[in-house]
């Protein structure tokens, strides 16, 4: 409906400017699309460009660790995982990137990336769940899709012959590449703080649907928590996140102890540790 | 030449071993009983008092197993730990409890193996470019969702499908789990 009075403006345009000042009419031209962008529905084959075109710039920066049986048991935990999920048609890819850098991506779409010193610092397979399950929570949410949106509305996105385009098609892959360089400097910069304790709530959650100790989640957080947070390799991390004891704090307060009887659930498997060494 | 390479898992576990080796710290969020077994009826071995700091020995389940200052050993529920230093903020939990602890500023801790090197930061993600080479090999380690599911039963996962998520708790602090502990 958005779009329809976009284009309506924008057709009857020529004809008001005699009426009108120029300037008023391209401001609420402006306004009502930029709303109009900053609210649509992104259809899901352009959520997967996005990502794909982010995860693609990241990887740019940080090639995949060259382990194909590394990459293969990761995308089976989180495939597995993802298809617990609300977005079980999506389709999903994980990856080990190789940098000491402790963190963890997820982008639009389904791709998700961990780095090779946060996988290093993991005890099992459930701690693995833990983390894969917070970035797939972050998808299924459509955290970073939105935020992205949202910046692209108040930003680039407005040009007057995208919203068109978008309905052409044939323009679109421009409109996502103006999105994707955008989108990669949100990783700079971090999402909401309660986007990521909801991630984490969910998260815990997506692990225990697939059969594992909720718990891994925690332990990594405590793990997080216990290295100098001077060191090098969180700094990124740390720049775009709560600190590990304020998200322990909100997943106390939301777990209590309502998935204790999960606890008892799948902790490792030792096809983890033959991957560790 | 035949020896190096024999030596070389020893080379690269001492290379790691700062990492691995470190203790990890943590403090008592709550005052809890320090149990002796990974269960709510257990035995008590000691009170924990809040604040009080401990040494993280392993986890099983929802329940994280302790070394107090005195060297006693048992369990108290994991959410009731946090780890952490410095970077706790003013208003958290720990705030401040486990600042003073000389583990991060003597540089004994083998946590600081990796302070220098240089990672992903910030700059690179925004001056990045596509690679999508790397893409498409990321792309080409995909499964489907049948063969997660024949990985999930080779390793014993039972799916728990129709788990809700948990709501957001109504205030933002941190509630006490209910701690049978008690």
């Amino acid at each position: 409906m958005k779009r329809l009075i976009t284009l309506l403006l924008l057709c009857g345009l020529p004809l008001m400017t005699n009426a009108f000042d120029l300037g008023i009419i391209s401001k609420g031209i402006d306004a009502v699309k930029k709303g109009a962008e900053a609210n649509r529905d992104i259809p899901e084959s352009e959520e997967v460009q996005i990502g794909a075109g982010v995860t693609s710039n990241i990887l740019g920066t940080t090639k995949l660790v060259d382990n194909p049986e590394l990459q293969r048991y990761v995308n089976h935990v989180g495939t597995w995982l993802a298809s617990q999920t609300e977005r079980p048609g999506l389709k999903w890819h994980f990856g080990v990137i190789d940098t000491d850098t402790v963190n963890a991506f997820s982008m639009p779409g389904g791709y998700v990336l961990i780095t090779r010193g946060l996988f290093s610092q993991l005890h099992s397979e459930a701690e693995l769940a833990g983390v894969l399950g917070h970035e797939i929570s972050h998808v299924v949410q459509k955290h970073h899709l939105r935020a992205i949106q949202k910046a692209a509305g108040r930003e680039a996105l407005g040009q007057l012959a995208q919203l068109a385009a978008d309905q052409n098609g044939t323009q679109g892959g421009q409109n996502v590449a103006k999105v994707v360089k955008g989108g990669t400097e949100l990783y700079a910069h971090g999402l909401d703080k309660e986007d990521e304790f909801e991630a984490d709530r969910l998260g815990v959650v997506v692990a225990a649907r697939g059969g594992y100790n909720p718990y891994g989640l925690v332990a990594v957080l405590q793990t997080l928590g216990a290295i100098n947070p001077n060191d090098a390799s969180l700094k990124l991390l740390f720049d775009t996140h709560p600190t590990p004891s304020d998200r322990l704090d909100r997943l106390s307060a939301a777990m209590g102890d309502k998935l204790d009887d999960l606890g008892n659930k799948v902790d490792d498997v030792p096809r983890f540790d033959k991957l560790k060494h | 030449m035949k020896r190096w390479k024999r030596l070389l898992p020893w080379v690269s576990a001492w290379l790691l071993a700062p990492l691995c080796l470190a203790a990890e710290m943590g403090s008592v969020v709550r005052q809890a009983e320090l149990k002796q077994k990974p269960f709510f009826d257990a035995p008590k071995v000691t009170d924990l008092a809040a604040s009080a700091v401990v040494e993280v020995v392993s986890r099983q389940g929802a329940w994280i197993q302790v070394k107090t200052k005195d060297g006693q050993v048992g369990w108290m529920k994991m959410l009731n730990l946090r780890t952490g230093s410095g970077d706790v903020k003013a208003g958290s939990t720990t705030s401040g409890v486990l600042a003073g602890l000389s583990l991060f500023k003597t540089g004994s801790s083998g946590t600081t193996a990796t302070t220098g090197v240089r990672g992903l930061s910030e700059e690179d993600l925004k001056n990045a470019q596509p690679n999508p080479a790397e893409l498409a090999k990321l792309e080409g380690y995909g499964t489907t969702a049948d063969d997660a599911a024949k990985f999930a039963k080779a390793g014993k996962l039972v799916p728990q499908k129709d788990l809700a998520y948990l709501p957001k708790p109504s205030s933002s602090g941190d509630n006490k789990p209910d701690d049978k502990s008690h």
